[in-house]
This record gives C-alpha cells, structure tokens and sequence, in this order.
C-alpha cells in the first residue's frame, strides 16, 4: 500500500510537471490579458519537435529549438490578437487546430525523415525510423532524495522538473515583486490607465506571449522527452487545455499552480495505475472528469464578486486593447 | 512613411463575400506553401481535395461525412449571433451520440415501444440532452455571470470521458469479443434505412432548419432579443431583453442541434457507437464552418458539405500520396485563420501615410 502511495506521488509530480510548465506560461499571458486557448497546439508543437530535435541532434538542441520555436507561436498569436485586436477565442482554436496539423504531418516518416537528415547527415537509419528518442536523464540530487517520501517525489525526476519549480518561483517574484511584473498586471487589469501612466501595453503583451508560447511549448518537450518518449499523434490529449482550467484554480497564482499541477498529475497517475491493477475498472474514467469539474466549480465560485476582488482576477483578461 | 489602421463604416454583403472568396483562396496559397516547404508536392493535394466534389460518389461522402459538422454549425450560428460562445459542440455531439444510443439499446432489450416510433424518439432525445448540455453554462452565465468560454470547453471533456465510461463498460456489446462497440443499429434505427442513404435525408433537414433559423432570428421577437444581445450585453439589459431566457433558449437550441449532428454519427455514419479518438475536433471544424458561413444559417450547410470534403480527401491523400491525416488539419487552420484575417480587413483599411 505505502509503495502504491509512493508511485503515485512519484507519477503526480512526473505527470505534473506538464500542466506546470504550460499553467506558468498561460498564467503570465492571462496577468496580461490574453488569454491563449492555442496553448493546446503550441504544446503538441513542443512535443513534435522535442521528438525530431532529440534523434537528430540531442536532448539541448531539442529543449532550444522548442523554446525559440513556441517563442514565435507565443509572438505570431500576438499579431493577430494584440497588434490586429482579433478574436483571442477564434485565434487560439486556430492555432490549436494549426498545432494538431503541422505536428502531424512533421512527424509523419518521410518528412521527420528527411527533416533529421537535414538537421544531422550522418544520422543513422535506426534512429530515422524509431518512434521513440532518449528520455532525458533523471538526476537524483544527493541527499535530498534519501527524505522519506518527499525524496523520491520531488528529487528523484530529471533536469526539465526542478527547472520548473525554479520557474515557479522565479516567476512568482518577478509578477509580484517586481515593477516589471507589477507594469504587466496592471495591463491585463487596466491597461488604457497602464497606458496613460507610460506603460507600453503592446510591448508587454507581446512579451507575455513570447514566455506564454516558449513555456507551452516545453511543457510539450518535457511531456516527450521527460515523461513518455513514444510518439503518439495527437499525444497531448487535451493537456494544454487541462493547464488553462489550472490557472483558474490556482487563481493565477504561479506558485499555487505547482499544488495544482501535482493534484491533476496526482489525479492522472492514480487512473493510471488503478487501470494496470485492474482494480475498479469504471472508476478511471470519472477520476478523469474530474479535474474539468472542479474547474467549472472554481469557476462559478470566482463569479462572486467579493471573491474576485480578493484573488485578483485580470479585469481586462481577453479584452484587445485599442487607443481610440 | 508610415501605415496607418483606419476603421471603415457600414460595408456591403457584396464586398463582404468578396473579402471571404479572397481570403479562402488565399489560405489555399499559404496551406499549399507550407505543403512545399515540407517536401510535399502542394498541386497534389489540392488537386485530390478538389477531385473529391466532381464524382457523386464521393460527393456524397462528403454530404455524409459532413452532416454531424453541418448541424452543430447550425446551433453555432445562433449562439454567436447571441455572442455567446459555445466552444462545446464537441462534447454536445457526444451527449447526442449518448441520447441516441441509449434509446437503441433500451429499446433492443426492453422493446419499449413500437419499433417504427423509435427514430423518432432517438430524434428528440438527442436534441434534449445536447440542449440541456449547453444549456447548463448558458444557466450559469446568466445566473451568476460565469463566462461561458470555459466550461464549454471543459464539458467537452466530461463528456468525452462519460462515452468512454459507457462504451468500455455497460453498453460495450456482450458478443464483440471485448471491443469498445456498441451492438449494430437495427435498420429502423437508422438513417440510412429511410431513404436509401444518411445524405438523402440529412441535407434536406439541414437545409429545412436553416431556413428555420433564419425565420426564428429575422423575424421573432426572441431571435430579436438574440440579436440585440449579440450586439451589446449592456444595451440589451436597458432594452428590457429577458437575458437568461434568451440565453437558455438560444443555447438549448445550439446545443441541441450538436446533438442531432451527434445523432447523424451514430445513427447514419456508424450504425454503432464507437469511441470518439480524442482529436476528431468536430467541435473547432463546427466552428470554422460556421464563421465561414458568415454565421449566416443558409451558408453553414454547404460549407459543411465543403468540409466533409475535407475528411474525405484526407482519406484519399492517406491512401494515394502516403500524407497523414494531419495534412487536411493544416488546410483547415489556414482556412480558419484568413478567415479570422479578413474579418479584420473588412473593418479596417491599411493606409499609407507620408
């Protein structure tokens, strides 16, 4: 029982980490006031690409081409949803289905094929052909992992999962205690008063953009090469999607996200191993819903208005700014 | 120099649609540059797509293949024009594919009525319980002023899971050797029995219910009020709207018309219930299909029929060029988004300062 318990901590913070990585970036996108429902395609990206990038040149080529990659998604939505004041709702699912399809057809053999010969010559059949890549290496950190429980949870994942922690924090101090962050909360709030007091709105959406796409996009990688190396069209399932209702329930709050990324991971590992134990054979599915719920019930929660002042919600989230 | 936006005023149906025709042709030229980019030869792809509409077979799959896209577009239309914005299609197709089922299966082992009222039943069940299932966030955004956005979205999860739930557990058929199907559709109930093909029955009824829509929004008060709120929540509200039963109407409608899409998979494509694949997105290509249409209802139809093509040339291109199934997916978000673009151009001119 206790080494079930164990596995499952263990899978929460594994499978968790993706809807941490992609919950932080649409959590500094939302603090500005786009709200990118293409997180979804912008992670499949990552995950496409982490995929090619890893066979033909390693794991540190793949994480930076993930990065620069859904950087230019993160900036591209920008245009259309900042600079050309489209619909961030219609944007976003186009950009999911866009995500869906070119990761598709990049992976399909021939092109992935002839993208990794491309990419490195010398590249061998076996590796062109595989469906898999190295997984990234966990690196226990002495010490620490010896901690009863806690160890192996936490300090027993590879590079991609204390990054994310790290973000977390990082992320945190930058939003709330810095002028930085306090410029970029103050336009997802109000930004025709963020202008008027010599803040540059566009600016700081695109930016807020840029991390949103460069950390969906490795959530993706950290999904391929850091969790489940076998490439499965399509192996997202919904995961970006997950991470926008997460930034809800952690009331965007970054460091909230990580307690929130490790229940929906938690919730994910246990369906899991329920399925290989074969124990309760009904009940995964509505483990499954239940992240969706909760946050459809944060949700309505968040709709009174004493709580809404209380957390913060960004007043101005999916509202394009104009001059006029 | 410089470029300057400027907003245009009132413009014509005419230059809107012109607008459109353009913009779709060129996401044809961007999809097709992407295509070359990758090694693809661009001309064959689209050339197979286009082969799709000219043999009736195939133009028929395609009628087919569109039907469920075509109805939750339908619902689409009246929910945007209420600007309410239902991104669930999706998981109100399943909940139309459940309704369905479960009278099928009720009816083969309890025989509850005479077989010949069990279309019919199927009909309005479906419609109910994809209705109800939008109505649900319709209720809480007008109750509590809960943002629709989400909670589509997540229902359509929910209900992805609840079909899996279903047809991995009690309706999996006892003698498919442990597949996740349900028992074949007896022949009355299935839409393909009335008249000799799903298409022959469906195209009529979606044209028969935009031309509906169309009266409902033109010319009720209620589809009035829909417009009204469409336009402005707030004037709405000082115009004396009634904004939750607006919104329960109109979505118990959009739903319900997923639903019945829901029922045209089931009861005309598949003749069973299978488990939806995770990424169909029937729910987004609803959506596409209907702002291509203009979220004109008369329009949605054969731009549904245009994108059952689409499934079905990615079949073809799969069997004939050896591309993915992706590759349509790609014409589609190119599509979409110079749809999006040049909803832009229509309210704003480029102009060249000096």
């Amino acid at each position: 029982m206790i080494e079930l318990v164990e596995s499952v901590l263990v899978g929460a913070v594994a499978s968790g980490t993706v809807f941490l990585l992609a919950s932080l970036g649409e959590t500094v996108a939302e603090r500005a006031g786009v709200l990118n429902l293409g997180m979804e395609g912008m992670m499949i990206m990552g995950a496409s690409l982490s995929y090619i990038f890893t066979n033909a040149l390693g794991h540190g080529w793949a994480i930076t081409a993930v990065l620069l990659v859904g950087a230019i998604l993160g900036l591209l939505h920008a245009l259309f949803t900042v600079s050309l004041r489209l619909n961030q709702v219609v944007v976003g699912l186009a950009f999911t289905v866009l995500g869906l399809g070119l990761s598709g057809l990049l992976t399909s053999n021939e092109i992935r094929g002839r993208i990794i010969l491309a990419l490195n010559p010398e590249a061998s059949p076996a590796v062109i052909a595989s469906q898999e890549a190295a997984k990234l290496p966990p690196i226990p950190i002495p010490g620490l992992v010896n901690i009863p429980i806690i160890g192996p949870m936490i300090f027993s994942h590879n590079i991609l999962v204390y990054i994310s922690l790290i973000l977390a924090g990082g992320l945190w101090f930058i939003l709330f205690k810095t002028s930085f962050g306090l410029s970029l909360r103050s336009v997802g709030e109000n930004p025709s008063m963020a202008d008027a007091l010599g803040v540059n709105v566009f600016l700081i959406r695109y930016i807020a953009m840029a991390i949103c796409g460069a950390l969906g996009s490795l959530a993706g990688a950290y999904l391929f090469i850091g969790y489940q190396p076998f490439w499965v069209e399509g192996m997202t399932q919904g995961r970006g999607f997950i991470s926008l209702a997460l930034v809800i329930l952690a009331t965007w709050n970054p460091l909230r996200a990580i307690l929130g990324a490790y229940l929906f991971g938690g919730v994910e590992a246990l369906q899991f191993r329920l399925q290989l134990v074969g124990v309760a054979a009904q009940l995964p599915y509505f483990l499954l819903m239940l992240p969706y719920i909760v946050t459809i019930v944060t949700l309505t929660l968040l709709s009174a208005e004493s709580v809404r002042k209380r957390i913060g919600v960004p007043a101005a989230l999916g509202v394009p700014y104009s001059r006029e | 120099m410089m470029l300057k936006l400027e907003k245009r005023g009132q413009f014509s149906r005419k230059f809107s649609a012109a607008v459109t025709v353009i913009f779709v042709a060129a996401s044809f030229l961007v999809a097709g540059l992407i295509f070359e980019i990758l090694g693809v030869r661009a001309v064959d792809v689209i050339a197979r797509l286009f082969e799709v509409y000219l043999s009736e077979r195939t133009l028929l799959e395609a009628a087919l293949r569109g039907l469920p896209l075509g109805f939750a577009a339908l619902g689409l239309t009246v929910a945007f024009k209420m600007n309410f914005w239902n991104i669930g299609a999706e998981g109100q197709i399943y909940l139309g594919m459940v309704a369905a089922t479960g009278v099928v299966l009720l009816h083969a082992y309890y025989g509850l009525v005479p077989d010949f009222l069990v279309l019919p039943l199927m009909v309005v069940l479906s419609f109910l319980a994809g209705g109800l299932y939008c109505a649900l966030p319709a209720f809480l955004k007008a109750k509590l002023g809960v943002n629709e956005i989400l909670p589509t979205l997540m229902l359509n999860y929910v209900a992805y899971h609840f079909v899996n739930y279903l047809i991995h557990g009690p309706w999996r058929d006892p003698k498919g050797f442990g597949f996740p199907l349900s028992i074949v559709f007896p022949p009355y109930a299935r839409l393909d029995t009335v008249l000799g093909h799903t298409a022959y029955i469906g195209v009529p009824a979606a044209f028969i219910i935009a031309g509906l829509l169309y009266g409902f929004i033109m010319y009720t008060p209620a589809g009035f009020e829909m417009r009204v709120l469409g336009q402005n929540y707030e004037a709405a509200r000082y115009a004396g709207v009634r904004i939750g039963r607006t919104l329960l109407l109109g979505s118990l409608i959009a739903g319900g018309l997923a639903g019945l899409g829901g029922l045209t998979i089931v009861a005309g494509i598949l003749g069973r219930m299978r488990p939806p694949s995770a990424y169909v997105g029937y729910g987004y290509t609803a959506i596409i299909i209907a702002f291509l249409a203009a979220l004109n209802p008369w329009l949605a139809v054969p731009a549904a029929v245009f994108f059952g093509g689409l499934l079905v040339a990615g079949d073809v291109i799969q069997a004939t060029l050896n591309l993915p199934f992706p590759a349509i997916q790609i014409l589609q978000a190119t599509i979409f988004l110079m749809i999006i673009l040049g909803e832009f151009f229509k309210r704003y001119r480029l102009r060249v300062v000096i």
